[in-house]
Parts: C-alpha cells; sequence; structure tokens
C-alpha cells in the first residue's frame, strides 16, 4: 500500500526543509508552506521517513495513502 | 409565514443577540409554552423509554438521523461505532454552536433543555457511558443558565451518571469537534489535527460520542415517539423535521421547526424569496434570488442544487444589500476569526478576502479566488478555511453575472446616488 505525507497544520511553521529532502511528493505554496503533490511510492519511502523525523516542529507523519 | 402560530416563546440568549422568537413547532419545539422544567418536560413528552443499544439502532435507521451541526453524518453509524470501540464511552453535547447566525441549539435549549438531556441519558444508557459532558456556548450566558438548571434537575435522577459542564469560548472555531475535545481536556479551545475520529478515540484517548444538541433532541424525539411516530412527518426518503434560524429579513431572529420537504415557499415570505439567500451560514452557500422556489426543506435536494442546508440557517439580504458587498464583510469577519495556527487559513483568509473585495469593486479577484482554491481546501485542522472558501465559491457560482456587472462599475442591488457617485460596494464602505 503507498504512504502519504500528512501535516499536522498548527504544528508547521514552514521552515521548507520537507520540501529540500522530499520535492517529489512536497512544494511550497506561497507562503512557504507545504503542499502535498503526491503519494509516497516505495523508491522514495526511506526518503520519505527521514524527511518526517527532519521536520524541527515534527509536523509530519506517514499515513497509509486513501 | 404560514407556519406562523398564534403564540411564540421570546427569550433572550445574550445582550449580543437580543430577543429570539421560537415558534411551536411539531416536535422538537413542541409544548414550548409550558417551560423550560423537568416537570414540564415529563408531562408533555412523557417517560423516556428504556432502550436497548440494538432497538435504538434499529429504529435510528429506519428513520437515519443525521447530524445537525452541519456535516450531516449519519448518527446511527456514529453510535454503532462508539459502542463497537473498545474502552468506556464518553457522551458529549456540543450547545456551541459554531455558526454565529445560529441560534436554534440555542431556542432549544432555553425552552427545551430536557428533551435534549434525554437524547444524552438514552446515548449514555445504551453505551454504558457513565459520564455526560455539556459543552455551552461562551457568548450566551442565558443558554448557559438554562441547561445549568435542566442538569441540576438531573442530578438526583440517575446516581450513576455523572454531569460535567464546559463553557466554550467566544470564537467561531471553538465549537469545533477536536476545539471542543481540547476544552474539556483543561486545553485552549482551538481547533488540533485529528489522527483519527473522536469517536474512536476522541476525550481522554476513549472512544467519545460528541454530537449537537439538536441531534440529541432528534434522538430524544425518536425514542418518545417511536420509529412509526417519527416517519409520520417528513418524507419518506428524509423522515423527521429540522430546525432552521431565520434572520436578516425581519427585525428579530426567528427559530422555527419544520417537517423535511416543505417548500421553501411555506417557510419564506414571498417577497424574501426573490432575493439573494445565504443557506447554512457564514460556512454556507448563496442561493440566487428565487432559486428556492423550487426547493424544499432537504438536505440531499439542497445538495442537489449545489446548496448546503448546513446547520439551517436562512438569511435572506436586506432589500437594498449586495450579495458580493455582504460576501466582502462575511469573509473579512471569518478571516479574523482564525485561530491563526495553521499556516494556509493565517495567510490564505486574509488573501481570500482581499479577492473577494477586488471582485466586489470591480477589479480583478476571481483567478485569484480560484488559485487560493487550491491552497486552502483541506489545508487545516478544522473546517474553517474549507467552510469560508465554500461561501466565496457560491458568491461567483449564483451572482456571475452580477460579478460581470461590478466589473463595468455597475450594481444591480444597490441604487447609486444622484450625483452618480459610486455606490458602496464598488467604493467599499462598509
Amino acid at each position: 500500500m503507498s504512504k502519504q505525507i500528512r501535516v499536522d497544520w498548527p504544528s508547521c511553521k514552514g521552515r521548507g526543509i520537507c520540501h529540500e529532502m522530499l520535492p517529489e511528493a512536497i512544494a511550497l505554496d506561497e507562503w512557504g508552506y507545504p503542499l502535498v503533490t503526491g503519494d509516497v511510492d516505495e523508491d522514495t519511502l526511506g526518503l520519505a521517513r527521514e524527511t518526517v523525523k527532519a521536520c524541527p516542529t515534527l509536523a509530519l507523519r506517514l499515513v497509509d495513502a486513501r | 409565514m404560514n407556519h406562523t402560530t398564534p403564540r411564540t416563546v421570546q427569550v433572550v440568549p445574550s445582550d449580543d443577540t437580543g430577543a429570539l422568537r421560537v415558534h411551536p413547532g411539531p416536535r422538537l419545539l413542541d409544548g414550548i409554552t409550558h417551560g423550560p422544567s423537568l416537570a414540564a418536560h415529563r408531562s408533555v413528552a412523557g417517560p423516556l423509554p428504556d432502550l436497548a443499544l440494538d432497538g435504538l439502532l434499529e429504529q435510528l435507521r429506519r428513520v437515519d438521523i443525521r447530524g445537525r451541526g452541519g456535516a450531516g453524518f449519519p448518527f446511527a453509524t456514529k453510535l454503532e461505532s462508539a459502542a463497537k470501540a473498545s474502552g468506556r464511552t464518553t457522551v458529549v453535547v456540543n450547545v456551541s454552536e459554531g455558526e454565529p447566525a445560529s441560534l436554534k441549539d440555542a431556542a432549544v435549549a432555553m425552552t427545551r433543555p430536557h428533551l435534549i438531556l434525554d437524547g444524552a441519558v438514552l446515548a449514555a444508557r445504551v453505551l454504558g457511558a457513565r459520564e455526560i459532558h455539556l459543552v455551552l456556548p461562551g457568548e450566551h450566558p442565558e443558554v448557559r443558565r438554562s441547561m445549568q438548571r435542566a442538569v441540576e434537575e438531573r442530578r438526583t435522577e440517575d446516581g450513576r451518571l455523572r454531569w460535567r459542564t464546559h463553557q466554550a469560548s467566544r470564537r467561531f472555531v471553538a465549537g469545533q469537534a477536536r476545539a471542543v475535545i481540547e476544552l474539556m481536556s483543561g486545553r485552549e479551545n482551538l481547533p488540533v489535527t485529528s489522527w483519527q475520529p473522536e469517536v474512536f478515540k476522541g476525550y481522554k484517548g476513549r472512544p467519545t460520542l460528541l454530537s449537537n444538541a439538536e441531534t440529541y433532541s432528534q434522538v430524544a424525539s425518536l425514542a418518545l415517539h417511536g420509529a412509526d411516530g417519527y416517519l409520520s412527518l417528513g418524507t419518506a426518503d428524509e423522515p423527521g423535521t429540522a430546525l432552521l434560524t431565520v434572520d436578516g429579513d425581519a427585525a428579530r431572529p426567528q427559530v422555527l421547526e419544520v417537517a423535511h420537504g416543505t417548500p421553501w415557499g411555506e417557510v419564506l415570505a414571498d417577497h424574501v424569496l426573490d432575493r439573494p439567500v445565504l443557506v447554512g451560514g457564514y460556512h454556507g452557500t448563496w442561493a440566487a434570488p428565487s432559486a428556492l422556489r423550487r426547493l424544499t426543506v432537504s438536505r440531499p435536494g439542497m445538495t442537489e442544487a449545489g446548496l448546503a442546508l448546513g446547520a439551517g440557517v436562512v438569511l435572506p439580504l436586506e432589500d437594498g444589500d449586495c450579495p458580493l458587498h455582504r460576501t466582502t464583510r462575511i469573509t473579512d469577519y471569518l478571516a479574523g476569526q482564525s485561530a491563526r495556527r495553521c499556516g494556509p487559513c493565517l495567510n490564505g483568509l486574509p488573501a481570500l478576502a482581499d479577492a473577494v473585495r477586488a471582485v466586489s469593486r470591480g477589479g480583478q479577484g476571481v483567478e485569484r479566488i480560484e488559485h487560493l482554491a487550491g491552497l486552502l481546501a483541506r489545508r487545516g485542522a478544522c473546517a474553517h478555511p474549507d467552510g469560508t472558501l465554500r461561501l466565496v465559491q457560491s458568491m461567483l457560482t449564483a451572482f456571475p453575472d452580477e460579478v460581470d456587472r461590478h466589473a463595468e462599475g455597475r450594481c444591480s442591488y444597490v441604487e447609486p446616488a444622484a450625483d452618480a457617485t459610486p455606490t458602496r460596494c464598488l467604493t467599499g464602505a462598509a
């Protein structure tokens, strides 16, 4: 089953590290907040896990894609 | 109005709302002239039947009661999920209406508080819940007093049940489900991200049955009248009644109860049907002039027509008020009601308000609104950005000709002054 990045919006402060680490699945909006653009497939799963860990405000989670 | 019965009950939820006229109705608002006491309630409604979970679920499935907070989720599904979830369930009655224009829960709370409590007691009994929490509106002191008095009358009735009351803060998002659970948990009354529905993991991480006050009243009404009795009003597809708050046209807001399937022509005065009507409240949708003439009070019927009945708020525009101008003011208000914690809402709602103002003043803004829609939808802890977006998008859908007219520097609702000064919707004056 493919995974998806979900953002805990009240925690997110728009630092943008997630976009730098995972541009395949995360873009930034005009205010610098993450725009989830696609699911996480097997090739990017490891990198996605690193991205979740690297968020300085712990605002990301990897959940089952809906 | 055709529904008008000779005797309405006047209540005053707060100084801000002023007097509210509550019309006696066929079910929830039946017997409101007898007063809000438990004795009066029992004389009108009779004793609360002793139902087991299966019996209540079977009745609920026959009549399909939907959540009346606005989202319309099937109550039977929620109740069954709570029953199946592991851990003891907490029952929560949300009397803190999110929609500032909605007063129907306040009306039931002040005229028939025990009907709300009957529904909560019934749910607690079938779930084996020991605690019932009531979340009371910060902005309506008299509603809080009425519910507190009713709870005091109940404390001695069933020693196993514990009653807790909470006071919500005075802001739009305070009534959102997750914000309510935060308040109950002793934290700030603001929405947080929901990783699981609260029915599985809510208050203290345990299953939580959280529904709005009218929903519990509907459940009580079902138990008291039986499924056959409940089915005798409304339509086959949508049995029962709905509570409506009608404001904006008369001097005082009114709350009334109508059977599902009632034509809007029987609810609103004829001249009002020819005006733009905001249906569902500030998070609702605009009905174009006379659009309601061919529709009835029905959740699916309204959805089919691209409208949302929501929490039953009906706001016809005053004569001479422009829907673009009004949407600008509401969007400004809603942008100010952001809890300012989620980036897209904090930044996107003021940007949306600017774009709506631009459209209202005859400038460019439609494309900007469409762009912002992609940046606001489902990007927050609560539905506030989505609801605000719905209102703005419905303005574009309901009044495309008026948007064009404003772009030409004209407005068909507000007459230009004799000296040809542009009207207030084009200058932006409040």
